[in-house]
């Protein structure tokens, strides 16, 4: 019998108990090396995001920061597809210069919902 | 293979798309007094779309004619079937929710407009014939379906249920990702038949590994055992009308996405993925019969269901042929019927107040203080359970059927003794609906549209439902058939 025909299966028992163990015990690990069991300094010190790493998670922070940070991200992206589709217009031709006007006119929608339900609006 | 005839051939997603985007800009100027016009309005987009790929459907469309855009697109019978199942029970999901929303205040006029794209993202997902659109509509899919999960958002278990759902489904498509990767690394292409070709000379271990995380990716979104989890906790938390619509049309696209992966890309490698998905079949079917035993929330316990479910349905996939792939649609057409019909029932559960209840205990003695949604309840759990004179055993039937003839008795073996288990919790929920002491507390009146939905549903999950087995054979069987000509 030749058992290198069950290397599927024992490929995907390897990576499904790996990654079902990984999400139980990845997290109580995590839990008992920060903070909780052994406390130190430097792990409760802050790091980049701006808010202390390790606080009430009910404090407040202001929601803001986020609706600007996902509309840049998306307006970021845009400019990501916009350049390689500027440098292959000639090979893509009208239906190419079509599909793109008709994606930048979905995202002005995206945009226009944004405004109206007033993400812009700092104040 | 022009571009009019490729535009022609996604006019559904068209209409779907120029819809949710004109509906959209409606709920935001309209406010969400505007929301009863904008879920009339998507069941309407639903119906059309319905009738535009019916008729690819009901001729069996296949072979070169139905391809788009150079082979990331296929419109054939295969895709229309799924897609057919997704927009009725998207359009379900739509009817149920305004009296739900209702107790909770005005309904939100965001939510049909999520259901649109949600289903826009499905059916871009059933027709995916490239690693590229599959994943475009995958996540344009689950994006929709996060803020579905969380769309109470007050409450805390709703909040729950998207932040988790959120979390793992970003999770599973990283995998997926990783799975295309190498996939394509390995292969030198993201088209099906290119991936096909490339893979019948032989196989690196390379490629083994990305068809491995490009299943356990799918087997996520299909909640599969052992990617399952997040299923309970994500079922019992959401909004129970988007829960319904979680428990049918995205389980619809995600196995037909699959099931074309499975047999048009990989299908020169069949001996790979066969093993991966008859254990995933096995295990759904033990884990999900299992773990419904125990629970005490009704919704808790229907997740298990639709885990045990996919067990069933797999099956169908796991013997990679037409006959196979015919019985799954079969099923999974029953399938989505009795699910939307039993969340239904579950809808309708309310107490005096008109307060949602999800506890098993609350049904105790039902039929006698709401006897016709008791029968109906008993016949949608009886029909689960596969309990023959009912629709239910059918879709059980054909499926054990096809694994019999593809020489596979050992699966349709192990596959009939674990619905045994199956049939356990379903049939306690008739035993404490019809003989434990009245609890008293389901009092509510009940909205007619969820009336007329349980009413087709429990009509077509009755013995008449076997009227429709030569027609429902048919379409299946025509199917299939296009899928394998693909492949």
């Amino acid at each position: 019998m030749d058992l290198i025909q069950y290397l599927p299966i024992l490929i995907f028992l390897g990576i499904a108990l790996g990654l079902s163990g990984l999400f139980v015990f990845l997290p109580m690990g995590v839990a008992r090396l920060t903070g909780a069991h052994n406390p130190h300094a430097d792990k409760l010190s802050e790091y980049e995001c701006g808010f202390p790493a390790f606080e009430d998670p009910r404090s407040q922070f202001d929601v803001r920061f986020y609706l600007i940070a996902i509309l840049f991200i998306v307006f970021d992206l845009e400019a990501a597809f916009l350049f390689p589709w500027a440098v292959s217009l000639d090979l893509t031709g009208w239906p190419g210069w079509i599909t793109m006007m008709v994606f930048l006119f979905e995202l002005t929608v995206g945009l226009a919902y944004a405004w109206k339900k007033g993400a812009l609006e700092w104040e | 293979m022009d571009f009019s005839h490729s535009l022609s051939l996604i006019l559904p997603e068209i209409v779907l798309s120029v819809a949710g985007l004109v509906l959209l800009l409606v709920a935001a100027w309209g406010g969400d007094k505007t929301s009863r016009a904008i879920t009339i309005a998507s069941c309407v987009v639903l119906a059309a779309c319905f009738a535009i790929v019916a008729p690819s459907v009901c001729a069996a469309a296949m072979g070169p004619d139905t391809v788009a855009f150079g082979g990331q697109f296929t419109a054939d019978a295969f895709a229309g079937i799924a897609k057919l199942m997704i927009f009725a029970a998207a359009g379900a999901a739509l009817v149920i929710a305004p009296a739900f929303f209702g107790r909770y205040g005005i309904m939100r006029a965001e939510y049909p407009v999520l259901i649109l794209f949600s289903t826009l993202g499905m059916a871009i997902m059933v027709s995916a014939t490239d690693l590229m659109t599959l994943y475009i509509g995958l996540e344009l899919q689950s994006l929709a379906a996060y803020v579905l999960a969380s769309f109470l958002r007050t409450d805390d278990r709703s909040a729950e249920a998207g932040l988790k759902y959120f979390v793992l489904g970003a999770l599973a498509s990283g995998i997926l990702l990783f799975g295309m990767s190498l996939v394509y690394g390995f292969t030198g292409t993201t088209d099906f038949g290119g991936i096909r070709a490339a893979l019948s000379g032989g196989m690196a271990t390379g490629a083994l590994f990305g068809i491995v995380f490009v299943l356990a990716g799918l087997a996520f979104k299909i909640s599969a055992v052992p990617f399952h989890m997040w299923t309970p906790d994500v079922y019992e938390g959401a909004p129970t009308p988007v829960t319904a619509f979680f428990a049918s049309a995205p389980k619809v696209a995600a196995i037909a996405l699959t099931a074309r992966v499975a047999l048009d890309a990989f299908g020169a490698q069949a001996g790979a993925w066969q093993q991966v998905v008859i254990f995933a079949a096995l295990a759904s079917i033990v884990v999900g019969a299992l773990g419904a035993i125990g629970q005490a929330n009704v919704k808790r316990l229907l997740a298990y269901s639709s885990i045990n479910n996919v067990g069933f349905i797999l099956i169908g996939l796991a013997t990679g042929t037409a006959e196979g792939v015919s019985a799954m649609l079969v099923y999974l057409a029953i399938y989505v019927a009795m699910t939307v019909g039993s969340f239904v029932a579950v809808l309708m559960l309310r107490n005096a107040e008109g307060e949602a209840l999800e506890a098993i205990s609350d049904m105790a003695g039902l039929s006698r203080t709401k006897p016709l949604l008791a029968l109906c309840l008993a016949m949608l759990m009886f029909s689960l359970a596969g309990i023959p004179p009912l629709f239910g055993f059918w879709g059980k039937f054909v499926v054990f059927q096809a694994a019999v003839q593809a020489d596979m008795v050992a699966l349709a073996a192990i596959g009939i003794a674990a619905s045994v288990i199956g049939a356990f919790y379903y049939i306690k929920i008739v035993k404490i609906m019809y003989f434990d002491e009245p609890a008293n507390v389901v009092q509510g009146r009940s909205d007619w549209a969820h009336w007329a939905l349980l009413a087709i549903s429990t009509a077509a999950m009755s013995p008449l439902g076997y009227l429709l087995t030569p027609w429902l054979g048919e379409l299946a069987d025509g199917a299939a058939a296009a899928l394998f000509l693909a492949a």
